[in-house]
């Protein structure tokens, strides 16, 4: 890819900024070739990868080397964007958000500083991934769970920072964070939580403050770079069993969630509950092509002979307990006497004891995989997901209408309907699976239509997408006007006065510092 | 075709069942799912520094998709039995027709779903020694 430079940097400064890293990191770790241009774009891009393009990358080994960085970026005014391994798939990658900026890649720093097999914790820095932090327990024969995404080629800290959730009772990620270490936008170290008392020996496991909570400031937020945290982790379970159920129609997404809700806010169901439709199952199955082939959205005869035809119901419901094995029974009495209320069908059961292995594809059981990501191959050619997610209450009022509403935007754009609910307690995420070949211009510039359309009319609604891609975050962020956006005004405030130079991530979740605002017409899909 | 459609009931065991073996596996059903594939640590020391132990780099960088039961093996063996190869060359150490040039292209270009690789994932010298352990037609 070709350089594009930061807004306002010329290409002396821009190589004296780089020299100026190399004297920091080695020449070897920092990466301005076409060739590294284009490794840092995003792979899913809609449309073209050159709308979202990194100017180079610069990979520090350290805290130390984090925050040199950082006051030379401010010396140079060379904006940073912050990746703790860059595997955002679906959301931009490793592609910063302004264009020119330079992807700070904390890969390298990928490190288990700590782990508390007792308490239920490690302490771990960026570059760790879901495979390294699930390797490191085995071999410490550590008695932890991990709770793992959909791609465990990621980092543990970049999808708990982004809001990432799983599918055990520790699948809200965000919330295991505690105790983080940031480096500032002016270079400066701060830690969050007890850990802002050097030396405090529960850093890593009070979840507040002395005073106020800044760890949830640097989540999804360009308003410091973090160098490591403490994550909390779930003991090993001495048994775990799996209830299933085929859920055979579109509308019984309402008494599912009616069931399923109450039992997770009462701590009956500990677990984040994934209730995929049927084409979740069906595109491990084979291409799209192998199933309908035309490029019209699969119709809904069709769908009701594939669901025949492949014994699927149109939901599945996969309930998890873990603990000891006559309270899961117990429990899942409970569950199975509530699902009988509206289904004949009985629960398939499976149990996991202690000293099995476990599923490599199941992630309810937390071990890390990229497999999920294999759904890619169902529209074939260089494939790409967006994902629509929006936060919904967990009832059946709420999720049928937006299951309705977003079920007529998307038919109407002619596009396979693919939607997911992950039930967390009070809410339910809703993720709808956008699947579309990049090389087929006409299906990347409806997507982009499509998802316009689900933004603004849910948003209408009352509902606001969690988490975006790159090319949405100003759209998404324009959503939240309570009070002629207030909360805008806040966040610029305060990046305002801690980021005078703009440096860390400009343009994050909409997020603009007032040297580069005029920016943010820019790298819209 | 055959072949194509048993590697599709493999996967939808693999969704569907717990760590149970499949029931019918006794029957000559489907093949139990292999057990997570440990990746060799990654070797300490300088990582632009030549001549590192291209079998270890490769379980260690690869290793998230292209061990057994991984996504690239998977997508790779469904390619490779079309082809009319048998399954094991899904993975890339089975492979005897692999050339070094054209593992550092795909690794640094990318291809279908395999995204272009960074320099930090890994490095021109670690590259340079994995692409020299797959490549058994330049031997």
């Amino acid at each position: 890819m070709k350089l594009t430079l930061p807004p306002r940097v010329s290409p002396m400064q821009f190589d004296a900024a780089l020299k100026a890293f190399q004297g920091v990191v080695g020449k070897g770790w920092v990466l301005a070739s076409d060739e590294d241009r284009d490794a840092y774009s995003d792979l899913y891009a809609p449309g073209p990868e050159s709308q979202w393009p990194a100017s180079a990358a610069v990979a520090p080994g350290t805290a130390e080397e984090v925050q040199a960085i950082v006051r030379l970026a401010n010396q140079y005014k060379t904006p940073l964007w912050p990746v703790s391994r860059g595997k955002n798939l679906g959301y931009g990658q490793a592609a910063p958000r302004m264009a020119g900026s330079i992807v700070l890649d904390l890969g390298r720093m990928n490190k288990v500083l700590e782990l508390d097999p007792e308490l239920g914790y490690c302490v771990i820095e960026p570059g760790v991934s879901f495979f390294d932090l699930y390797e490191h327990l085995g071999r410490e024969k550590a008695p932890l769970w991990m709770s793992v995404p959909g791609n465990g080629w990621g980092s543990v800290l970049g999808n708990a920072l982004d809001h990432g959730i799983g599918y055990t009772p520790y699948g809200l990620h965000a919330r295991n964070l505690c105790g983080l270490e940031v480096v500032l936008p002016d270079g400066d170290m701060m830690r969050t939580g007890m850990g802002a008392m050097a030396n405090n020996k529960a850093s890593h496991l009070f979840p507040m403050s002395f005073g106020p909570d800044w760890t949830h400031m640097f989540t999804q937020s360009n308003m410091g770079v973090v160098t490591k945290a403490g994550v909390w982790l779930m003991p090993e379970p001495e048994t775990s069993l799996e209830l299933s159920f085929d859920i055979p129609n579109e509308e019984d997404i309402g008494w599912v969630i009616d069931t399923i809700a109450p039992m997770k806010i009462a701590g009956l169901i500990d677990q984040n509950v994934f209730v995929p439709s049927w084409l979740g199952k069906i595109v491990l199955k084979g291409q799209r092509k192998d199933f309908w082939d035309k490029p019209s959205a699969i119709p809904d005869w069709r769908v009701q002979e594939l669901l025949k035809e492949h014994k699927l119901g149109y939901w599945k419901v996969q309930v998890r307990f873990y603990g000891d094995e006559n309270v899961n029974k117990a429990k899942a009495e409970v569950v199975k006497a509530a699902f009988k209320k509206h289904l004949s069908a009985p629960a398939q059961e499976a149990w996991w004891r202690q000293g099995e292995e476990r599923n490599i594809y199941d992630l309810t059981v937390g071990v890390p995989s990229a497999v999920p990501l294999q759904m890619g191959d169902w529209v074939g050619g260089r494939s790409a997901h967006l994902g629509f997610s929006p936060v919904v209450p967990a009832s059946s009022k709420h999720v049928m209408d937006q299951l309705k509403r977003s079920r007529k935007i998307i038919a109407d754009h002619d596009v396979d309907f693919y939607a997911s609910f992950t039930v967390g307690g009070r809410f339910a995420n809703n993720i709808n699976m956008l699947m579309y070949d990049r090389d087929k211009p006409e299906q990347v510039e409806n997507m982009k239509k499509l998802f316009n359309v689900l933004v603004a009319e849910s948003a209408k609604a009352g509902y606001a997408e969690y988490r975006t891609h790159l090319g949405w975050m100003d759209a998404v962020a324009d959503t939240f006007d309570f009070n002629d956006h207030a909360q805008r005004r806040l966040n610029e405030k305060v990046k305002d006065a801690l980021d005078p130079n703009g440096i860390i991530a400009p343009g994050k979740q909409g997020v603009w510092p007032s040297v580069f605002r005029d920016q943010s017409k820019e790298g819209r899909a | 075709m055959k072949r194509v459609a048993l590697f599709g009931l493999l996967l939808l065991a693999a969704c569907n069942k717990s760590s149970a073996p499949a029931p019918d596996a006794a029957k000559g059903g489907p093949p139990p799912l292999p057990p997570y594939q440990v990746r060799a640590e990654a070797p300490t020391g300088d990582r632009l520094a030549k001549g590192g132990d291209g079998e270890k780099l490769y379980s260690n960088h690869c290793g998230y998709c292209h061990l057994a039961g991984g996504m690239g093996t998977n997508l790779l063996t469904k390619q490779r039995m079309a082809m009319g190869e048998p399954p094991e060359n899904g993975l890339l150490t089975n492979r005897k027709d692999l050339t070094a040039d054209y593992i550092t292209s795909v690794v640094r270009m990318g291809k279908v779903a395999m995204p272009r690789q960074t320099r930090v994932d890994i490095t021109d010298a670690e590259l340079e020694a994995v692409a020299a352990y797959l490549a058994k037609a330049d031997k």
